[in-house]
């Protein structure tokens, strides 16, 4: 059974952290979404040709796009950067 | 009979000090409430106050200053003043009486500590007029607004801000309380009278006063001109406290508590004073810009009088010029897009002319902040006022308790910085936020953020409007777009209304 995990959301070419609700079971794919949902075409232009991925705050990498929020070990309240690849 | 002159009896009479003998040095004086160096009372006796005044002389200086502040409002009262203001310049009135007023009292109890606790006779003397100071400012920054109740229910929010959980309510509470109210008189001296006044009450009340009187509004320019005059008196009850420190051997320690102070009234003056100033007042009527105001009021006299006590310019200090450019931007807009959350209505101030001024003032504002406001621009004219309005809550700092922002735009890349204490994690907007927390982690680690409140299940029901009513905001209270969206057609009627 799936959990709501809060995330702190900071998304390219935005100004300020956002409360992100999300499912551990989501994806990083529907985890980017939610992100964008606060950001995009309300104070950031939306990139339709390229591809939106997360990262944890600091870490080298993104998390591959398929992996569960679960599975990636986010934390309640983890600092994530969503930003286009 | 005649009256001696001041200087012959003055020091004789203040120094009402007297030895105990039915209690101890340390139970006359907690140190905890007197004096976290631990300086001996003997030491305390070198202690100059700068100022010297007495009670005859204060009451008929204070009388001819509210005389002065109160005939202006008498006289100019039949000028429907109110029915002529431009909305933004009412938005700065609402913000300043809602953030500033109770706020004053509070100031009185520090005042009072230190007139209390002290162990210099200077200070117990100087304080005990800032007592009377502080509460001449909460009655008449309460006095003024009220006339205006019954015309706008957000200037009812000059007395209630402080009694609600409003997150602009909260911000203020925790770093005036930090400063002020939960500290020991000599603490209280160099942070709050120090730091704070000698530095940053100038911005509020002289610099803000300037754009007042452009503005037309001269009853609140002379208000605010006639408050400062006694900051720059009780303000010099710090100084001869950290030149003493100093001599001492507590530089380190004083100099630490001079850098939270700064740091913490430098982000605070962010959100208040930095969007009424560039944004806010009316472009025509602008004197300087915040970032101008706050180069010759603070980056030029508040380092000269820091290095000419002998202290240091705080480690940030490279930190805080860089943020000049900056953090008042991000307060601002995160102020204009939650506006539903604040008792004023927040002027955007960015239509054409205005974002030329902005990037005159700011270089490098439209590929930054500018490209936001283009999206927010074009949402409004096309007629899509739900996009400009939020659908969460921003993530407030653990120290500032103010929303985390930074560059967007083409120089996106600020960050979180986050830190992790007893199993909690703590979210600070800046490097100095954290290091603040942790010279002294207890001291701050029980605290709630607004959000912390949400994400713990305080708030019911979770959404926006349950959160607007946690923070008391009501009917006609909450804030609206003060110019009704014109902006977005240069102040031209709007062809298609947003929403």
């Amino acid at each position: 059974m799936s959990s709501t995990v809060p995330l702190v959301v900071n998304f390219e070419g935005d100004f300020v952290l956002q409360l992100v609700p999300v499912e551990s079971d989501f994806t990083m794919d529907q985890v980017a979404e939610a992100a964008a949902h606060h950001s995009l075409n309300r104070r950031v232009k939306p990139q339709p040709d390229r591809t939106l991925r997360v990262r944890i705050q600091d870490a080298g990498g993104p998390v591959e796009r398929a992996t569960t929020v679960e599975a990636a070990g986010f934390q309640v309240m983890e600092t994530i950067e969503v930003y286009y690849e | 009979m005649a009256l001696l002159n001041r200087s012959d009896w003055y020091d004789i009479a203040r120094d009402t000090n007297w030895t105990p003998d039915y209690v101890t040095e340390d139970e006359l004086f907690p140190p905890q409430m007197s004096d976290a160096f631990g300086l001996p009372r003997e030491d305390w006796a070198s202690y100059d106050e700068p100022y010297k005044t007495t009670f005859r002389e204060y009451v008929k200086v204070q009388r001819e200053k509210d005389s002065g502040a109160y005939s202006v409002k008498a006289a100019l009262g039949r000028m429907k003043f109110y029915e002529q203001a431009d909305p933004g310049w009412l938005s700065i009135l609402k913000s300043h009486y809602g953030a500033i007023a109770c706020q004053e009292y509070q100031a009185g109890m520090a005042e009072a500590r230190m007139a209390r606790f002290g162990k210099a006779s200077g200070m117990r003397n100087m304080a005990t007029f800032g007592l009377l100071d502080e509460t001449r400012h909460g009655q008449i920054q309460l006095f003024f607004p009220h006339e205006y109740v019954n015309k706008d229910r957000q200037f009812d929010w000059a007395h209630k801000a402080m009694h609600t959980n409003d997150w602009a309510a909260i911000a203020a509470r925790h770093m005036f309380a930090d400063m002020m109210n939960t500290r020991d008189a000599v603490s209280v001296a160099i942070m709050l009278t120090f730091a704070f006044e000698t530095g940053f009450t100038n911005m509020q009340f002289l610099g803000l006063a300037a754009d007042a009187a452009e503005a037309g509004d001269i009853t609140f320019s002379n208000l605010i001109s006639s408050i400062q005059t006694d900051e720059a008196r009780h303000a010099q009850i710090g100084a001869p406290a950290l030149k003493l420190l100093i001599e001492k051997g507590k530089k380190e320690e004083a100099q630490k508590k001079v850098d939270i102070a700064f740091w913490r009234s430098w982000r605070l003056f962010t959100v208040l004073t930095g969007p009424m100033m560039d944004y806010y007042t009316p472009l025509e009527k602008r004197e300087k810009s915040f970032k101008e105001f706050m180069e010759e009021w603070i980056v030029g006299q508040f380092e000269r009088n820091m290095l000419d006590l002998g202290l240091d310019k705080p480690w940030y200090w490279d930190i805080f010029l860089e943020e000049l450019n900056d953090t008042h931007h991000g307060m601002h807009m995160g102020v204009w897009y939650w506006r539903p959350t604040v008792w004023w209505n927040p002027a955007a101030g960015v239509s054409d002319a205005e974002r030329n001024w902005l990037e005159e003032k700011y270089p490098g504002w439209n590929d930054s902040w500018g490209q936001c406001w283009d999206v927010i621009t074009e949402n409004v004219r096309n007629g899509r006022e739900d996009l400009t309005l939020p659908e969460t809550l921003p993530i407030v700092c653990n120290m500032t308790n103010l929303p985390i922002v930074g560059a967007p735009g083409k120089r996106w890349g600020f960050k979180d910085f986050h830190h992790d204490y007893k199993g909690r994690r703590y979210h600070f907007g800046s490097e100095v936020d954290r290091w603040i927390f942790e010279q002294e982690p207890d001291r701050y680690a029980g605290h709630l953020s607004l959000i912390d409140r949400f994400v713990a299940g305080h708030i019911q029901p979770p959404t926006i409007a349950g959160a607007l009513q946690y923070m008391g905001l009501g009917e006609g209270e909450s804030g609206v777009d003060a110019h009704n969206f014109a902006w977005a057609y240069n102040y031209e009627k709007p062809q298609k209304k947003a929403g």
